[in-house]
């Protein structure tokens, strides 16, 4: 009997062959988008799963409660891990984890003979307790983990920075020399990772918390209030209750902060936030890896569905609508003998056998467009045997359950035809199923509409953000980190060598720069109020002309001079918004003071200027309170040069030349201001691109269906064509009867596919605190391109039967 | 006896009005007969065969089949019932073209729930009594009407059913093959199948041992 159906389903195929070629290429490319997004998700969602024990792993996270605002934080301060696990016996294990704040990168020497053989610059180098390595799981190829972190000045490094150093040699016990901010230090090498799974702790190297200037501070830290800049992991005790002992936090920050945090004007809270949902559904992971989003997995896992479903619904209406070719044959098997459940079975396996079909050649497209994938969605996946066997299943699974869904309608409606009138010749599609494919039609050219729509806001938007004015000058502004104790303090001589050169309008230093993370802020307030009545603004250290050379706006006051020998001690520079909320006018708020308490003492500044609100941060967020300080210690970590030249290749080479005669151990490295602001939206681009691609496959597949309509009637009414052609119907006329009804489901489509589009892409513009609005025109564009395409696809047979000889097509009948 | 018609009522509504397409139909036949139905167009032998066929039910009236009332039983006893015992040889063949010969005749064995080795053998048989060995591998487009036909009668009879119901089998085939055909009627009903063929050929319609009139629905002497 299978044999039988098999052989039946197959000698269809071969004989539709157009028919075919639609419903298969469609399966398989709406089956290939569902497996890249399998492969997607079970990334995403493999983030910190693999350590021993993960389900007890939880890291400490800080609410900061001040009068006007709460705030999340993954941070908190040193004595916090061993302090819990020393007063909560469900707290088994701790330990802290420490990134540099605006360093992104550390430099690498190695010694050989008393010379430097080798220097270069790596960037994701955490500090980390001796426990690290015994909460979290990484495959070691060198060394101990237990014991790798024990002695300070002790580092482990990725199997590639290993590599770098040593080539094929073991770099076990070997020293290298890593330069920081944290100090020159000769580090030895305990141990050797390969970064095998995914975790968002993705460290490139660890370095003993205790080393440095960081394990000098560590050491002394006992305050609970303040410097709250480190992350701290817990493991509980097996089957402990983690909202329980979240619940007791509270009482212990206020037994070690309370009166710190009293006499400073904030509160905190602590929470708990499982290690193997950070990836996905923390707020904030700080400096570490950056996070997924689970919208966006639940955004392409519904697209990936609907790509699919269009596909199954090309082979639904396909298939009902070829159904006289198929009824004579159902009528048959009927009359010698076949009842309604085998015909049934037959024609599921038909579709099954397609979806299969469909699955092979879907197998072959993932392979193929992996790596593309990979690049427009910023992951490293790729396909192991034996660690995605589960997947394998899961991709089979797809298959059936494709085959079904697509083919149990046809196969019910087939299957019940009645033998009698289709022997009689009396076939006809019934009502019902011409709506219904009518219905599928509609759907999907919604579904194409929709996405169409949401790339057309998403590109706009981007537009927008990459256009919105920021506040001061972005382009042409070259900046150069200075990460280590020896580029930090040539910054003046190579500041002055590179003034020199007459295009370079003017450069400047600073602890930071606007659109990268900072996490400087201070709690103020003014005269008269206490530090109750706090106001948080966030700081930037800068040096004497970085507001100029930035081009910040200056509307009262002024910015900082060397005229003013006061300025390096305690004075702020604030923008509108700081100055709003102290209650102050840009006019009135000069020469005001600031206070903050720190250790019983209190701390002075004076306002000296005002600049126009300018965006620190993407246009995600908007604007807040601001201030700039002189940073009397001179510990930049940017330095920004504002060039004016059609030549930044020479300039670059230039400024190379000036790094390397203060600097002839570190490499020279820089990026442009504008570029890395853009970075910021870096997950909406790429949503928006992966967006925009599903959507022209989706037009695709469901162009496919359309044509596959267009085919049958055009071949179904070749008759009515030749007869209209005799009696004097001219090829445009034939075209528009043909087309008519298919573009009227678009419209319909449109209709549909506009209120639920402008629904969603609100939705997704609530993100932006800056956005544009939805305008109508972008309903025009949408409609527009959608049934020009419908319009192409279709005219394309119409034409075609238009063209046929019509002497031809009624001789036939 | 194997069947019986008692007062058969056929009629269709419409808005015009009810058409009857048969009326009052009265019929028996006997185990072994062979029947021609004769009729001019549209005057109901078609709705009369499908009704006998249990493909089609009567508005009104009493259809028994080997004793069993067809129609008050349920369904799924009719089907049983037909597929047991009945075959049909259509005008226009009916064949499924994506099979090839072999396979259409094999067809009904498959729905009999037949095992493999006994469906080969059985269809062997038919092939090498109706000299179609040579032909089994190939399409119905591929063979000529009257060897269309001829794959028609084999795919009925191969369940070897009591009745075959054919109408017009010889419809749209020459004389020479109509005889052929005819012959082969001939044939089976002398080895006990009952044969109840619609036709408009008095030459045909002698092969058989009754001849019914029928005349807008009615029928005649
Ligand atoms: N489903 C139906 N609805 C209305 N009239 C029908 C239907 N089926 C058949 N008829 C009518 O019944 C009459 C008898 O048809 P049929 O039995 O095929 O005649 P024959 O086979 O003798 O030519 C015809 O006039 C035909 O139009
Ligand atoms: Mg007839």
């Amino acid at each position: 009997m299978l044999r039988n159906y098999f052989k039946i389903a197959f000698r269809n195929l071969q004989k539709n062959k157009a028919f075919s070629f639609i419903n298969i290429l469609g399966l398989s490319v709406g089956m290939a988008c569902c497996m890249l997004i399998l492969l997607y998700v079970q990334n995403e969602i493999s983030y910190d799963k693999h350590h021993t024990r993960a389900e007890d792993m939880y890291r400490v996270g800080t609410t900061f409660v001040t009068t006007d605002q709460t705030k999340n934080m993954p941070y908190t301060p040193a004595p916090m891990a061993f302090t819990l696990k020393a007063d909560f016996p469900e707290v088994e294990q701790a330990t802290r984890v420490f990134v540099p704040f605006n360093e992104d990168k550390a430099i690498f020497k190695l010694a050989e003979n008393g010379k430097v053989s080798k220097s270069f610059y790596e960037s994701k180098g955490y500090m980390a307790d001796s426990t690290f390595f015994d909460l979290f799981s990484y495959k070691f190829i060198e060394g101990v983990p237990h014991t790798a972190l024990n002695e300070p000045n002790s580092v482990v490094v990725s199997e590639e920075i290993a590599q770098k150093l040593f080539g094929n040699q073991s770099a076990l016990n070997k020293i290298v020399h890593i330069a920081s901010s944290n100090g020159n230090i000769d580090f030895k090498i305990t141990g050797v990772f390969r970064p095998d799974k995914l975790s968002t702790i993705d460290g490139r190297f660890f370095m003993s918390l205790s080393s440095g200037e960081m394990g000098a501070y560590v050491r002394s830290a006992r305050n609970f209030a303040f410097n709250n800049m480190f992350y701290t992991f817990i493991r509980l005790q097996p089957g402990s209750n983690p909202q329980a002992l979240e619940k007791k936090l509270t009482a212990f920050i206020n037994k070690y902060a309370g009166a710190d945090m009293k006499a400073a004007g904030f509160k905190k809270k602590q929470f708990l936030e499982a290690v193997s949902d950070l990836h996905l559904k923390s707020e904030d992971n700080g400096q570490m890896a950056g996070k997924g989003s689970i919208s966006y997995v639940y955004l392409l896992t519904s697209i990936a569905i609907f790509t699919l479903l269009i596909a199954c619904i090309n082979f639904m209406n396909l298939s009902t609508a070829r159904s006289g070719k198929r009824a004579a044959e159902v009528g048959i098997r009927k009359v010698v003998g076949a009842e309604k459940a085998m015909l049934i079975s037959q024609f599921l396996g038909e579709s099954l056998l397609l979806s299969i079909l469909g699955l092979v050649i879907a197998s072959v497209l993932v392979f193929l467009f992996l790596p593309v994938f990979n690049q427009l969605a910023s992951t490293s996946i790729h396909i192991e045997v034996s660690q995605h066997v589960f997947t394998f299943l899961g991709f089979i699974a797809l298959a059936i359950i494709t085959g079904l869904i697509a083919g149990s309608y046809p196969a019910f409606y087939l299957a019940s035809f009645q033998p009698i009138k289709v022997l009689k010749g009396k076939f006809t599609n019934t009502l019902a199923a011409v709506n219904l494919r009518r219905g599928l039609v509609i759907f999907q050219f919604s579904i194409s509409i929709i996405l169409i729509l949401a790339s057309l806001v998403v590109w706009k938007q981007m537009n927008y953000l990459k256009d919105q004015s920021l506040g001061f000058k972005q382009a042409q502004q070259v900046v150069i980190p200075l990460r280590t104790k020896t580029t930090k303090s040539s910054y003046e001589a190579l500041k002055t060598e590179i003034q020199k050169n007459s295009q370079v309008v003017s450069a400047a230093a600073a602890g930071s720069y606007p659109g990268i993370f900072s996490a400087r802020d201070q709690n103020f307030y003014t005269d008269g109020k206490t530090g109750a009545e706090s106001v948080n603004v966030k700081l930037n250290d800068v040096d004497y002309n970085f507001i100029e050379t930035l081009g910040f706006k200056v509307i009262s006051g002024r910015p900082f001079s060397k005229n003013f020998a006061a300025d390096t001690n305690s004075r702020i520079v604030l923008n509108e918004k700081a100055v709003a909320a102290f209650g102050y006018t840009p006019e009135n708020v000069i020469g005001k003071r600031l206070h903050f308490d720190w250790n019983n003492e209190v701390f002075d500044y004076e306002i000296i200027g005002v600049v126009k609100d300018f965006h620190y941060e993407g246009l995600q967020q908007s604007i807040g309170r601001f201030g700039f300080l002189l940073d009397r210690n001179q510990n930049y970590n940017y330095m920004v040069v504002n060039v004016n030249t059609s030549s930044m290749e020479s300039m670059l080479q230039f400024m190379e030349t000036q790094w390397k005669k203060f600097n002839p151990e570190e490499p020279f490295e820089y990026t442009f201001m504008d570029q890395d602001f853009q970075r910021n939206y870096d997950t909406e681009q790429r949503m928006g691109t992966i967006v925009s691609y599903f959507t022209f496959i989706a037009i695709f597949i469901s162009c496919l269906g359309l044509y596959g309509l267009a085919t049958f009637t055009a071949e179904q009414r070749i008759k009515e064509i030749g007869i209209r052609k005799v009696l004097g119907a001219s090829i445009t006329n034939i075209v528009q009867l043909l087309s008519k009804d298919f573009l009227k489901l678009v419209l319909i489509a449109l209709l549909i596919a506009g209120p639920i589009a402008w629904y969603a892409m609100n939705e997704w513009l609530q993100k932006f605190a800056y956005r544009i609005e939805i305008q109508w025109w972008m309903f025009a564009i949408a409609g527009c391109m959608a049934l020009l395409i419908a319009f192409l696809t279709v005219s394309f047979q119409a034409v075609k039967a238009a063209l046929i000889n019509p002497v031809k097509s009624l001789k036939t009948e | 006896m194997l069947l019986q018609l008692n007062k058969v009522f056929k009629w269709y509504d419409s808005k015009a009005g009810r058409t009857f397409i048969l009326r009052d139909v009265n019929f028996d036949v006997q185990e072994g007969e062979f029947i021609s139905i004769m009729g001019p167009s549209g005057s109901g032998k078609s709705t009369l065969l499908h009704i006998l066929g249990m493909m089609d039910e009567p508005s009104e009236g009493e259809y028994y089949f080997i004793e069993q009332p067809v129609h008050k039983i349920r369904e799924k006893q009719r089907s049983e019932l037909y597929k047991k015992y009945i075959g049909f040889v259509f005008q226009a063949y009916h064949l499924i073209d994506e099979l090839t010969v072999y396979e259409n005749i094999e067809t009904p064995l498959l729905y009999h729930g037949m095992k493999s080795s006994e469906r080969q053998s059985l269809v062997a048989d038919i092939l090498d009594r109706f000299h179609m060995v040579g032909k089994k591998d190939l399409f119905p487009s591929q063979l000529s009407g009257g060897q269309q036909q001829l794959v028609g009668i084999a795919r009925a009879i191969i369940t070897k059913p009591k009745l075959i119901l054919a109408d017009e089998p010889t419809g749209n085939l020459n004389s020479k093959q109509g005889e052929e055909i005819m012959d082969l009627f001939k044939q089976l009903n002398q080895e006990g199948v009952t044969i109840i063929q619609v036709t408009h050929s008095e030459k045909n319609a002698a092969y058989g041992s009754r001849i019914i009139n029928l005349f807008d629905g009615r029928i005649e002497g």
